[in-house]
């Protein structure tokens, strides 16, 4: 079933009387429950395209449609609620809220979500400290927790409100190549389990290796669609 | 308790006030009082004439006022400025209350006689011993240097005084009833006088706004100062709101990226820092009205002696002490007002970081 659906989508950004256009007739179909690379060289638009896939940016012309939805006429409010209700995201550097605790960071979609009662929200952000091996660190603040735990608590906190897809921007960058690897398996492990989709960018050839599909991008325009 | 409402005296002593002239006088004092005494207004007649004070070497020029020692404590406050003897005796004849300062350069205390010396009502020079009863320290500093005050009765024979209905007098003071504040004590005297002027008929009658115009004059633009002064305070808090919200929403720009990322919307961003900014001008506003509490009630217990203030300056010496009054409705002013200006400051930062497109706040470093 496709999840995500994208025809022709152009992105151009105007500096001036100068144009970029950072994608340039993006036609793809995301399945739900693939776990998706999006490579190829920097400034090639893989961000671009993630933004828009994230529904933070709009495509200058195409379109979008997202579990059966057309999303281009949505505007700011309705892209904040598909956002809020259907996709979830990792940072390369976390971006976690330095003044809240592990607990308080994975809670936070939801409490943006405001559906669940405050016992569900415990519940639901303890299981997914759980699923990502931190279970017993809920009380810490991301000061006190390695690269490697942060990024768990971000991905905790992208999958606790059970979201369509998870967008991931070169989720082990800042990683060593053993946490890497772990932070891969955890997302494997949970695409495998729960079905969830991941669509993340990356230069690392580990997660390449670990994903079932490889698009590439070169100059805005997608170069090649691999699955293994 | 009283506030001095008005002054009712002769049209024609006005214009020649400064020499206090005896030739002047009410031609019929019982009249006045009869209808201030209908209306239920506390009032009190004087005779107020230009007189020399010497302790039997040295001689300084007074204004001096006959009084009626007990109606004239319903109308001033004279009798509680006594710092050392006692207001006049209604009953004892030959004493006087003078200023402190100038019982002080003639050497005099409490016990001692001095002279009194005078140009009668017939324009001849007469000459009386008094005893000191009383010395006063008020606020006035003129009372304090060159008051003197004497019985009604001791006046007259003093200054020859010819008999007339009610008494010989210049003037009939008037006080009303103590007003919440000096505004409605202004207003209630104002009205009186109006309503008194056609009761008495070729009399003058001034009241407390018109004889304390230059006061008054003074008073309205301190408070423009004032007003001045808390607005730029005003201004200074609001540029550290600002710049406190402001700060808080660079430094957490990421945040801001991250928050939208998961769905929250612009306003939603807006609402959050406002509502910050309002909770920080809470804290402040709290936090500020409790110190001024403090500091207020301190001035209402305590106060500040002005003793020493002016003489130490080398300017007018000054006397009493200033006190704070208990207002509420000054404080929750203050504290609505806070509330306020942290609300409308929070505005400009709370708008431009739900201005923030989120790809750009991700971005930031």
């Amino acid at each position: 079933m496709v999840a995500l659906h994208l025809e022709k989508v152009t992105k151009i950004y105007r500096k001036g009387e100068n144009e970029v256009r950072a994608l340039d007739g993006v036609d793809l179909d995301i399945e739900a429950g693939e776990f998706l690379a999006i490579v190829g060289p920097s400034g090639s638009g893989k961000t671009t395209l993630l933004n828009i896939l994230g529904c933070l940016d709009s495509p200058t012309e195409g379109r979008m449609i997202y579990d059966g939805r057309e999303l281009r006429s949505l505007g700011e409010k309705g892209l904040s609620a598909y956002r809020r209700e259907r996709i979830s995201f990792v940072f390369q550097s976390y971006n976690l809220i330095p003044v809240l605790t592990v607990r308080e960071n994975v809670e936070l979609p939801l409490l943006i979500e405001r559906k669940l009662s405050n016992g569900d929200v415990r519940s639901r952000s303890e299981e997914m400290i759980a699923a990502v091996g931190l279970a017993g660190k809920e009380g810490r603040y991301p000061r006190e927790l390695s690269g490697g735990q942060e990024q768990r608590v971000a991905i905790a906190r992208a999958l606790v409100k059970r979201p369509l897809v998870v967008l991931a921007d070169e989720p082990t960058a800042n990683l060593d190549s053993h946490t890497a690897e772990e932070i891969v398996e955890i997302m494997r492990g949970i695409n495998a389990e729960r079905g969830t989709t991941f669509v993340f960018s990356t230069h690392d050839r580990l997660v390449m290796e670990h994903a079932r599909r490889i698009v590439t991008i070169r100059d805005g325009k997608l170069t090649g669609d691999e699955r293994k | 308790m009283t506030d001095y409402a008005a002054w009712i005296g002769r049209q024609e002593s006005v214009a020649d006030i400064a020499a206090t002239p005896l030739d002047k006088s009410l031609p019929d004092a019982a009249k006045i009082l009869a209808v201030l005494g209908r209306r239920g207004i506390a009032a009190a007649p004087r005779i107020r004439f230009v007189a020399r004070v010497s302790n039997y070497n040295d001689e300084i020029p007074v204004i001096a006022d006959g009084v009626d020692p007990t109606a004239d404590r319903r109308v001033f406050k004279l009798a509680s400025a006594i710092v050392s003897g006692t207001w006049l005796p209604p009953e004892e004849k030959k004493s006087v209350v003078m200023g402190a300062r100038l019982a002080q350069e003639l050497g005099l205390k409490v016990g001692d006689s001095l002279l009194v010396i005078a140009q009668t009502v017939d324009d001849v020079t007469n000459a009386d011993e008094y005893s000191v009863v009383g010395l006063l320290d008020t606020p006035a500093p003129e009372v304090n240097e060159s008051g003197l005050y004497m019985s009604l009765a001791d006046a007259r024979a003093l200054l020859v005084a010819p008999s007339a209905p009610g008494g010989y007098a210049t003037e009939v003071d008037a006080a009303l009833p103590r007003a919440a504040t000096l505004d409605a004590a202004i207003a209630k005297g104002e009205k009186t006088a109006a309503a008194l002027r056609p009761e008495l008929p070729g009399l003058r009658v001034d009241s407390i706004a018109y004889l304390a115009r230059d006061y008054l004059a003074v008073r309205d633009a301190k408070a423009t100062y004032s007003f001045v002064l808390i607005f730029v305070v005003l201004v200074i808090a609001a540029v550290g709101i600002v710049n406190t919200i402001l700060m808080s929403v660079y430094s957490r720009i990421r945040e801001i990226g991250v928050l939208r990322a998961y769905g929250m919307t612009r306003r939603e961003i807006s609402t959050l820092f406002t509502l910050e900014g309002l909770a920080l001008g809470a804290i402040g506003s709290i936090l500020g009205v409790a110190l001024g509490a403090l500091l207020d009630l301190a001035l209402i217990v305590k106060g500040v002696s002005l003793a020493g203030f002016g003489s130490a300056a080398g300017s007018l010496p000054l006397s009493g002490v200033l006190r704070g009054e208990w207002n509420p409705r000054t404080m929750l002013t203050g504290f609505l007002f806070g509330l306020v200006v942290a609300l409308v400051a929070a505005r400009i930062p709370a708008r431009q970081a739900a201005k923030l497109e989120p790809t750009s706040a991700l971005r930031f470093q």
